[in-house]
């Protein structure tokens, strides 16, 4: 096992029920580092972009990164990437929890699977045992039953699953890891299910090995005093991520309504982090190796949505089943997270999807007879909790809403399309653009659609994080304004997005200083790469990523903002303010080296070293 | 004419000007509690020793507002911490008193979820302090 690295990614073949090894090269891990970009990298080597990513010809890769299993705080990450299916684009999405540091100590940086199975299979990996083995007695079962029976002889296994959605190729389907991380965001779960593949089940016994023990543990001291020292770490421990729910209600960040209303501190009273804490909380939970422990593990006790203990929700989901429909009762909200869990579906883009439908039914688009006899008045959680499982299960009025917003407009017909929130096809998160001007941009500009972590514009913008020893930048950036903001962004980028490479946790490249996951990273792998380096490498994984679109079709035409929310809000803080989209995008194409089509110029791929999306791009 | 900063008379301006608001009363309905302000010393910045400004609020009144010793600021509900330069910016409102916390350039010594649920309550009370004219140290 090399330095970080295991070296190898496993290739399985659910065609042919077969795997093998395939070597990395060192030069490609310093080039690439790990995670999402060194997908997109196999990717564009091996496979054929043009394939339907349901189609056998679409792998789905798991990757972890040089940090993962090493004990070093964040990183217990992974990405799992295919095309995706909700957006015919690249699609990634990143998970914490236990699945990543075990396959590292299974000995493999990441699993490609390729082909598609005649019968529904899991993977079992344990230490350098394979095999693929029969799945039908798990065929049907939700996330958290099958997690379950995987786990019912042995305990330690690491579970990888996909519910009842997955199968059925719902285009928003999330993959879930040990009942309490998710992957959510473009649909891969569909992927999986396309392959008939049920889940992995991971165990092993190594030790990824490190270049500079010593160096290493005096980098992992560091990290854990600033940890410590951290307000923002100890509000994510106190509170979770739905901390910014009060905050993000003064400042214009959350949406409400289907983002129609700017202002409701009677919402985000009901639905934010110290409430939850208050009523539901039973205790915080934490991924591996992880200081901060922001997950909250909660219970609804009785009334109409009582659950089991649990994953608690993220703000994300506080948004999308709360404001975004007028909810104001958090116990519907953890039932509609634990339904979406158990289902497995992105509560993103689900959430928007039934806003959407809420806007459509008031309006008088869609009547009764329309959604299967349902009153989707707003705030009807009832229906709400109706409506999660046929989607998941494709019946009905479910069926309509069940590939995301975009395609459920887009079958609904009529201008119900202005009412989606979406940048290429992914509905974007629970950040406003019209509160923060730079996160518009980064919506744009996001490989995967609109994208809250793709990039570091939510810390640097809002405040959270500030690095001046990285890049110019202010103390404190007004939100409501498009100047000076398309620099904040390309850098807040080319650092941001090394999240998904090194496979660190956002929270911790906010909350640890850039010069100590630099040092743990030099540590670990011993390639000693400067601040510059590390920071070429996210430009190189950015631009990469836009070259595989590119090849896809995307070009400068997709760089938009959707009509909504280039409406001004009447109330709140963002009050009568737009992002100025012309502005943002041509300071930023001429600092990110686009040129007018929306294609990495010539010149800049060669800087990157990336000769070979050069070629494909201009032949 | 302004006062001079972080003094006895520049703490009865500042609860002057909050009793004046139009709106502190009813934003800060729901607030339990002191606060002191700790202003690090600076001598470079006209700021020889640490200065400790206590201040009580109760439910849209003000009580005492002082210059008091370290003993009265630490027993304090809340105590915010940091470098005169820092606060100074937050008064002339350069910087956002929460980014300034999250980016650990101020630290808080209190129960952080009761600021998060009342942080409209916080930032009226730092609007507040931007309203009256202030002479600073360094620029005497």
């Amino acid at each position: 096992m090399g330095n970080g690295y295991a070296g190898k990614v496993l290739l399985v073949n659910l065609t042919n029920n077969s795997w093998t090894d395939l070597a990395l090269d060192e030069q490609d891990l310093k080039k690439y580092i790990g995670g999402s970009c060194l997908a997109a990298k196999l990717y564009l080597d091996r496979y054929n972009l043009d394939a339907d990513p349901l189609s056998e010809e679409n792998p789905l890769m798991i990757m972890t990164g040089p940090m993962v299993g090493s004990g070093f705080p964040g990183t217990s990450r992974f990405s799992i990437c295919a095309k995706a299916p909700q957006t015919g684009i690249w699609g990634e999405s990143a998970c914490g929890g236990t699945f990543g540091p075990e396959l590292k100590r299974a000995g493999y940086d990441g699993i490609v699977f390729e082909g598609k199975s005649s019968s529904p299979v899991y993977l079992s990996l344990i230490d350098s045992q394979i095999q693929l083995l029969d799945a039908s007695h798990l065929w049907g079962k939700d996330i958290y039953e099958a997690t379950d029976l995987l786990k019912s002889d042995n305990k330690s296994l690491k579970v990888l699953t996909i519910g009842p959605a997955g199968e059925n190729l719902v285009k928003i389907s999330a993959i879930g890891n040990d009942k309490g991380h998710f992957s959510g965001r473009t649909g891969l779960g569909a992927v999986m299910g396309s392959k008939r593949l049920k889940a992995i089940v991971v165990k092993g016994s190594g030790k990824p090995a490190k270049a500079d023990e010593e160096r290493y543990k005096a980098a992992f001291k560091t990290a854990v005093a600033e940890v410590k020292d951290s307000a923002l770490a100890e509000g994510l421990h106190m509170m979770g991520s739905d901390a910014n729910m009060d905050l993000g209600m003064v400042t214009g960040d959350v949406p409400i309504k289907n983002w129609t209303v700017g202002q409701d501190f009677d919402l985000s009273y009901n639905l934010s982090g110290p409430t939850l804490s208050e009523k539901y909380l039973t205790k915080a939970h934490a991924c591996s190796n992880c200081p901060v422990a922001c997950k909250r593990v909660v219970k609804v006790d009785d009334g109409p949505f009582k659950t089991e203990e649990g994953p608690g929700p993220e703000y994300e989901t506080c948004g999308t089943f709360g404001t975004m429909m007028m909810n104001p009762d958090l116990g519907a909200v953890i039932k509609a997270n634990e339904l979406c869990n158990k289902y497995g579906m992105d509560t993103i883009s689900c959430g928007s999807a039934i806003a959407l439908a809420m806007e459509l039914f008031e309006k008088g688009t869609l009547s009764k007879d329309d959604v299967d006899g349902l009153d989707l008045s707003w705030g009807n959680m009832e229906a709400v909790m109706s409506l999660i499982k046929k989607m998941a299960y494709r019946e009905g009025f479910g069926d309509i809403l069940a590939d995301g917003a975009v395609k459920a407009a887009q079958k609904i017909g009529g201008d119900s399309i202005d009412c989606v929130v979406h940048v290429k096809g992914l509905e974007a998160p629970m950040h406003d653009p019209r509160g923060f001007h730079g996160m518009g941009l980064a919506y744009m500009m996001s490989n995967r659609g609109a994208c809250h972590l793709q990039h570091a514009v939510l810390a640097t913008e809002q405040g959270m994080a500030s690095w001046p020893q990285l890049f110019d930048m202010k103390d404190d950036y007004e939100g409501t304004t498009s100047v000076d903001k398309a620099a904040l962004v390309y850098n807040s980028e080319n650092y941001g997005i090394l999240g998904n490479s090194l496979a660190i946790c956002h929270y911790l490249v906010d909350i640890l200083k850039p010069e100590t996951i630099l040092e743990a990273f030099n540590a670990i792998t011993g390639f000693n790469l400067s601040t510059g380096e590390l920071l070429e490498s996210g430009m190189r994984d950015w631009t990469l990523k836009r070259g595989f679109n590119n090849l896809l079709g995307i070009t400068a035409k997709d760089d938009k903002l959707p009509k909504r929310l280039l409406i001004a809000l009447e109330e709140g803080g963002a009050a009568g303010s737009v992002p100025d989209v012309k502005l943002l995008l041509s300071e930023y194409y001429a600092i990110r080296g686009l040129d007018e089509k929306g294609f990495p110029r010539p010149e800049k791929l060669t800087e990157l070293g990336l000769i070979e999306l050069k070629n494909r791009l201009y032949h | 004419m302004g006062v001079p900063a972080l003094t006895q008379e520049w703490m009865d301006a500042y609860k002057a000007a909050i009793l004046a608001d139009p709106e502190y009363k009813q934003i800060a309905k729901d607030w339990e509690g002191s606060v002191s302000l700790v202003v690090l010393a600076d001598p470079d910045k006209g700021i020889p020793e640490t200065v400790y400004l206590f201040q009580d609020y109760w439910h849209g009144d003000v009580g005492d507002f002082v210059v008091c010793d370290k003993e009265k600021a630490e027993n304090a509900k809340f105590v915010m911490t940091g470098d005169y330069s820092r606060w100074k910016q937050i008064a002339r409102k350069e910087l956002d008193a929460t980014k300034a916390l999250l980016q650990g350039k101020l630290k808080m010594k209190g129960d952080l979820p009761y600021v998060v649920r009342n942080i409209k309550t916080v930032n009226k009370v730092i609007d507040i302090l931007g309203t009256f004219d202030t002479i600073w140290p360094d620029e005497v």
